[in-house]
């Protein structure tokens, strides 16, 4: 019978309604023109054909079957470093024009394989985001281009390079405006190329662009302490955290730094019994707002009213001016009392681009004295430097044909810029467009001259990312293909004859003689900083800037019925640059786990009112039609959409995915904001289309799956929320003796009041043991083959409900119900403790995946590598050379699962016994454990009692999932704690 | 010593080729790999393709006593650059290149210091200063004794059991077959014999001899034992590790630290054969295409022998170098092979064969401290030696993942 895939239970109970009344059960084989009852013990001349064709291939096959032969090719000349089999690790950077993250880049045969977080850095401290994991698949993307264009066509660069030398000449010469457009740069070194740059050619200006800006906070602390930047946050001295639209824990800022700080603080291992407390007000269900202790679902436009009566209630109280407003749309007597409560450790922060609104919260947080502990304006964090003026006056500029020349460097503005249609008018009247995408992205196309980027793993550089924190990027890998790095472009155009590595390195002795730096001997610092990837140097202490008053300001709510749109970020894709990546795409969205695809959210009572439901299609202000998906939580009279979907030039995988939300970016205020654009929706009817999610159940059918206390209740009794723990204990009994481990035992502990549900282990996971892209279409037949997945639980009210995350991947049980049922004994269990899959032996009955109470097991339905129709990165060469050697590519038929990556505990173990020695503790990391920004999952030996896995096991929140079924796992789960008021 | 008590255990191709193997009684000669200072042995390395200390003459002389012989600044400026020393018309060294045949030493770019650690090495015979003994790392692949037509025979025993084994499966395959035939006309057609009995043993028997002769050849499907291809260049390893006796890991240096143990660089062979410029046999033309290499920057593409297949993972230096196995136990007597052959069929019951016995270096690695329980029933006398399989040595994942 047809298998029939559900997606809720109203669709379910029809379709099978359906399948009963009108379909009888199709036979299996069938021949023409024969009933069913005649065809038994029949064969025809067509079958005779068919057995005689498949026994003469068969036997032409055994007979040619012949070994192939293999090579083994040695290097000429082998570097000292280089040792076949072995993985080098090189410290660097990433940073692609919005998120930074200092990062380890693991290569096997000089080929970088995998992004590791580098634990030297002191703000990322070893965490990465799911977008830096996925980064070097991008390496090796095929949409990537191979050579310079010349007016579309191939070209090299000795061509370009006389081109554009030509080019800029004469428009110097002749006095025309040029301007070299690029995304944020934090590279002290390529600031000052492009300082020397636009010197050598003073018609020559530099705007810096980003998609989603923040400009507004820069505008509002140059207002208030005559200092336009972007202050450094510091989520771990903050006691009590206050977010209006700003997604701390997902996208805003550093997110990873960010993570690592709220984590460490909400901490409460080792018998820790403070942690800190979140506040959310937001337009939509974020990644934050997932973790916060109270959210509140607010419309964009009352932002500004509901910040200003913050201000008010906390001005009376200290005595500053108040200003007459209407009164708060939500009550914020608690947020209030709170935040008065730890003056000096709270933080107001907003993620709204809009100047009155950062003033406001300036205003707080100086009322709150946090200018100084949890707020510093003296190592301002140099990220989001995109000038939304200089932007709009260059659209204008370009548009009444003022400018003569454009150089686009890292932005795509045709994409993603708000106002993209005017932008590209005015682009078509510019004569001399250049851009150094190293994709033929919308921007690109749109250029005469493309002279392609390396990719971030072919480079060098460096980074500032915050004041007095320094980082390298180096190469991990030659160029493969024709591309020039942007600054060695530069370099040749100004007639120098050095590459940028030189460059920069000279640039940082200059630096570092002018500031007073004490280092030693250069070359040996030199050499060492490469080797840590970051250096930090000691800023002297300075007083923060004085706050000067200013009159604070606010838009009135909109009062309308039409709904306000808010656009986000995904947590997976970002702002469009990494959209042609399968892994990210393929990644289930921590809230609505959706893949492939964005979609709009309306509240549950819209979707009631008007008569919507998952997978509708409506039109949004005629301009573009987009599937519905009902998101509890989301704020009734808004909706929102993400963007960095709908390119038209991504390549092969992200092209035509999804639909461009830019457009509907809200220009307020002289900025333009995510948030608050009004919008109409039309039900298109009898329309749908399909969303691949990979869980639409959202609750626990009364199973105690994901536990929760509260602060209070943990303080009083530390088994709350975990009473269940206790009963099983004592009820689960046995006729099968406890398996008795000796030496080793691994296990695995994850804190469920640590994780964020960022993702970020997905991906890793995905990129270490060489998981499938399976396309959309597989997903949505249940068939997504991530070995780890984060599960998301909703509870109390739909309209704001608690949510979890909850990462589930193989439990690696002492009483597996999956060995017991393999007829082949595939899967069984290892002296130390794993659940080993052996794929080499699997016959694919998956009656191991029916029998996993988990669902951990995936099926390999098809062929996923040298596959067309699966035409991801493991189809082509290039695509493959991502894949880690050290663990197999699976093929059709087999099952596969997570194996708590046992190419590391094996390599780790081997390193051990060759350095005569025994294991330590921390030695061997699984992949999710290593980049997790919240530090939220430990391995290691059971057995050893000093080991932190076991520390953390001996918790009293500690519980294993579906307990009562005594499958006895060796993973375990930490209760997850809220700190509200019972 | 290991070679002959385990590897006899599990095959009887193994056997065979043993019992031949003991009248050339394999001497091992252990060269304790430790010095001084672990830059001594490293430099040393150096010297090892052509010299032992007091195991006899390579290419060059032996170096045991070398501090004696001469005075140290004269060894050490012949070291550096000895040619430069004959050609200035140095009587000791002309005199000791013409003992050698006139092949000249390459010039060692060294320091003083350099030299005299190695020096020193040398005089401690390869021995930590101190006279610590430490268990031997590497032990050499010495063979002694034996003239070089008992090597070849060998080897060649090797290479003809191959086909001499495929024959005899074929005619008692045929043979069986025309029996069964035969029965069968007879049982049905002819009827010559009258006790059936007869017909029905024959033909039974048939089909288990034919049963078993297919079973067999359908598991070596895509096993590639006695594969013996013809390599790019006719590198002998019986020249090599044979005849001059380099030690395997020489060129195989990346055994003892990684998965693979590694094709030498064509810039390895350059040590030696910038000075060694023909052969006994091939004369210059097998070694010019280590030059033409160089020359048109072009590796050379090696034929792969020891093949596993993809969802194995091996590491050598989990055998090397942690579990002290020769390299012989797996691959054979390279150093008598000519052309190299696969000796083991590389299969997985022949790898679990040996995990079931071999032992592993549980009381002499820090590692193996945590394995508590065994070390008790060590102590008790439960267990005489922990083998792989004791520590999970023949668990699939240990191999497949």
């Amino acid at each position: 019978m047809e298998k029939i895939y559900w997606q809720s239970l109203e669709k379910h109970t029809e379709q099978q309604a359906s399948v009963l009344e009108n379909k009888k059960p199709l036979p299996e084989f069938s021949i023409e023109g024969l009933d069913e009852s005649e065809i038994k013990g029949k064969s025809t001349r067509r079958d005779f054909l068919k057995m005689l064709g498949f026994s003469v291939s068969a036997v032409a096959l055994v007979s040619s079957c012949q070994m192939p032969v293999r090579k083994a090719i040695p290097l000429l000349n082998q570097p000292e470093e280089l040792i076949p089999g072995i993985a080098n690790y090189f410290a660097s950077t990433f940073f692609d024009g919005t998120d930074y993250c200092s990062i380890l880049v693991k290569t096997r045969e000089n080929r970088p394989i995998k992004i590791e977080g580098n634990e030297m850095s002191p703000i990322t401290k070893g965490g990465t985001s799911a977008r830096v994991q996925a980064s070097v698949l991008n390496l090796y993307d095929d949409a990537r281009l191979k050579h310079p264009f010349l007016k579309g066509i191939e070209t090299n660069w000795e061509t370009i390079d006389k081109d554009v030398f030509t080019q800029l000449n004469a428009l110097r010469d002749e006095g025309k405006r040029i301007v070299l457009l690029t995304s944020t740069i934090i590279s002290p070194s390529t600031k000052t190329l492009i300082g020397e740059f636009t010197s050598l050619y003073p018609n020559v200006e530099w705007v810096m662009y980003d998609p989603v800006s923040m400009s507004a906070i820069r505008k509002a602390n140059e207002l208030h302490f005559a200092k336009a930047v972007i202050p450094n946050f510091r989520f771990d001295k903050a006691k009590i955290v206050v977010g209006f639209n700003a997604d701390y824990l997902g996208n805003w800022l550093l997110p990873v730094a960010f993570t690592k700080q709220y984590s460490s603080n909400r901490k409460l291992n080792g018998g820790k019994k403070t942690m800190s407390r979140s506040y959310q007000f937001e337009g939509y269900l974020s990644l934050t707002g997932s973790n916060t202790d109270y959210r509140y679902g607010i419309k964009p436009s009352d932002e500004g009213l509901i910040l200003m009566n913050l201000y008010n209630e906390i001005a009376r109280v200290v005595g500053a001016t108040t200003y007459s407003v209407p009164a708060s749309p939500v009550d914020l007597g608690k947020v209030t009392l709170d935040l008065l409560e730890n003056k000096g450790a709270s933080l107001v922060v907003s993620g709204t681009n809009d100047v009155n609104i950062q003033m406001t919260v300036n205003a707080i947080n100086h009322l709150l004295e946090n200018y100084g502990t949890t707020i510093d304006l003296n190592t301002p964090i140099n990220l989001k430097q995109g000038n939304d003026e200089a932007m709009a006056k260059l659209t204008k500029d370009m548009n009444s044909g003022e400018i003569a020349g454009l150089l686009a460097y890292n932005v795509n503005p045709a994409y993603d810029y708000f106002n993209a249609n005017e932008f590209n008018q005015g682009l078509n009247k510019v004569g001399f467009k250049l851009s150094f995408s190293d994709t033929m992205d919308e921007t690109a196309a749109l250029c005469d001259l493309v002279c392609p980027n390396h990719n971030y793993l072919e480079s060098w550089g460096d980074a500032e990312p915050i004041r007095g924190l320094l980082s390298i990027m180096q190469p991990t890998i030659l160029p493969i293909f024709n591309t020039r790095q942007f600054e060695d472009s530069l370099l040749i155009w100004m007639g120098q004859n050095q590459d940028f590595s030189t460059y920069m390195e000279k640039n940082w002795q200059k630096e570092i003689q002018s500031n007073n730096i004490e280092v030693g001997n250069f070359t040996q610092f030199w050499n060492q900083t490469k080797q840590d990837g970051v250096f930090q140097y000691q800023l002297n202490e300075e007083p923060q800037p004085d706050f000067v008053e200013q009159k604070l300001t606010f838009d009135l709510p909109k009062q309308n019925a039409g709904l306000e749109v808010v656009l986000y970020e995904k947590i997976s894709i970002g702002n469009g640059k990494y959209t042609n990546n399968p892994w990210l795409l393929e990644m289930p969205d921590p809230i609505t786990t959706a893949t492939w695809d964005n979609y709009l959210c309306v509240s549950i009572d819209y979707a009631k009112q008007n008569d919507l439901h998952l997978e509708d299609v409506v039109s949004i202000n005629g301009l573009f039609e987009i599937p519905v998906l009902v998101q509890p939580g989301q704020p009734d009279g808004t909706a929102s959409i993400a963007v960095g979907f709908g390119r038209t030039d991504a390549g092969k995988a992200g092209t035509g995915v999804g639909q461009n939300a830019y457009p509907l970016m809200n220009l307020q205020n002289g900025l333009p904001q995510l948030a608050g654009s009004v919008i109409s929706i039309e039900k298109i009817n009898g329309k749908t289309f399909p969303l691949a999610l990979t869980q639409t159940h959202h609750d626990m059918e009364g199973r105690p799956i994901a536990r929760e206390t509260t602060l209070p209740e943990y303080l009083k009794n530390p088994y709350a929320g975990n009473e269940q723990h206790l009963f099983d204990e004592e009820h689960n009994v046995s006729l099968y003796s406890k398996v008795q481990y000796d030496g080793l035992h691994w296990g695995m502990s994850i804190d469920l009041n640590s994780c964020t549900g960022c993702s970020n282990c997905v991906i890793a996971c995905q990129s270490e043991n060489n998981v499938a892209v399976i396309g959309k279409e597989q997903v949505k037949n249940r068939r997504i083959m991530h070995w780890m997945r984060i599960d998301r639980y909703y509870s109390r009210e739909e309209s704001n409900p608690g949510v979890y995350h909850m990462p589930v991947m193989c439990q690696h049980c002492d009483n597996a119900p999956c060995e017991n049922v393999c007829p082949v004994a595939a899967t069984n269990h290892s002296s130390e403790g794993l659940n080993q899959m052996a794929y080499n032996r699997c016959i694919g009955t998956r009656y191991c995946i029916n029998n996993c109470p988990y669902k951990v097991r995936r099926f390999n339905w098809f062929e996923y590598t040298n596959n067309n129709k699966f035409d991801y990165n493991m189809n082509s060469d290039l695509g493959k050379m991502v894949l880690n050697p050290d663990v197999i590519v699976r093929q059709r038929g087999v099952v596969e699962k997570c194996s708590l990556c046992v190419q590391r505990i094996q390599e780790k173990k081997l390193e051990a016994k060759m350095e005569n020695r025994e294991l330590r503790d921390g030695d061997i990391k699984t992949a999710c454990q290593q980049s997790c920004p919240a530090d939220a999952i430990q391995f290691g030996n059971l057995i050893d009692t000093e080991s932190k896995v076991y520390k953390q096991v001996k918790e009293e929140r500690m519980y294993h999932l579906l307990e009562q079924l005594h499958t006895l796992p060796s993973t375990s789960y930490l209760t997850r704690v809220r700190n509200t008021e019972a | 010593m290991i070679i002959n008590g385990i590897a006899a255990k599990y095959s009887l191709k193994f056997k065979v080729l043993l019992t031949l193997g003991i009248f050339f009684l394999v001497l091992l000669t252990s060269f304790s790999a430790s010095s001084q200072t672990a830059e001594d042995e490293k430099n040393f390395q150096l010297c090892k393709a052509c010299h032992t200390i007091g195991g006899g003459k390579l290419v060059g002389p032996d170096l045991k006593g070398v501090n004696d012989r001469h005075p140290e600044s004269w060894t050490i400026k012949f070291i550096q650059n000895s040619q430069e020393m004959i050609q200035a018309g140095d009587e000791m060294a002309v005199k000791l290149f013409k003992e050698n045949n006139n092949i000249p030493m390459p010039s060692h770019n060294l320091t003083d210091d350099q030299v005299r650690g190695i020096l020193a090495y040398i005089k401690n015979d390869g021995q930590i200063a101190g006279g610590v003994a430490q268990v031997a790392d590497t032990t050499s692949t010495e063979i002694t004794g034996a003239t070089a037509s008992e090597v070849e025979a060998g080897a060649k025993l090797l290479a003809e059991k191959k086909g001499e084994e495929r024959r005899n499966m074929q005619s008692t395959f045929i043979i069986m077959l025309v029996l069964m035939l035969i029965s069968i006309i007879d049982l049905v057609i002819t009827k010559l014999v009258k006790a059936r009995w007869i017909h029905i043993v024959i033909i039974l028997v048939a089909v288990a001899v034919m049963g078993e002769l297919t079973f067999v050849e359908a598991t070596a499907l895509g096993r590639q034992q006695y594969y013996q291809p013809d390599q790019p260049i006719a590198f002998s390893h019986k020249i090599h590790a044979g005849q001059n006796r380099i030690d395997c890991k020489y060129c195989h240096f990346t055994a003892t630290e990684s998965m693979h143990a590694g094709i030498p660089p064509v810039a390895l062979c350059m040590n030696c054969h910038t000075s060694v410029k023909s052969g006994k046999k091939t004369g210059t033309v097998e070694i010019e295409k280590i030059y033409a290499a160089i020359d048109n920057n072009k590796p050379i593409e090696w034929i792969k022998v020891g093949n596993l297949a993809d969802h194995v993972y091996f590491n050598h230096a989990q055998h090397v170098k942690v579990g002290k196995i020769d390299c012989q136990q797996c691959h054979g007597e390279v150093q008598k092979m000519d052309q190299v052959i696969q000796v083991g069929d590389f299969s997985m019951g022949w790898c679990i064969d040996c995990h079931r016995n071999q032992a592993v270096q549980f009381a002499e690695n820090k590692f193996y401290d945590q394995y508590t329980k065994l070390h008790k029933d060590l102590k008790e006398g439960v267990l005489t030696t922990v083998t792989v399989k004791d520590i999970g040595g023949d668990e699939c994942q240990k191999c497949h993942y």
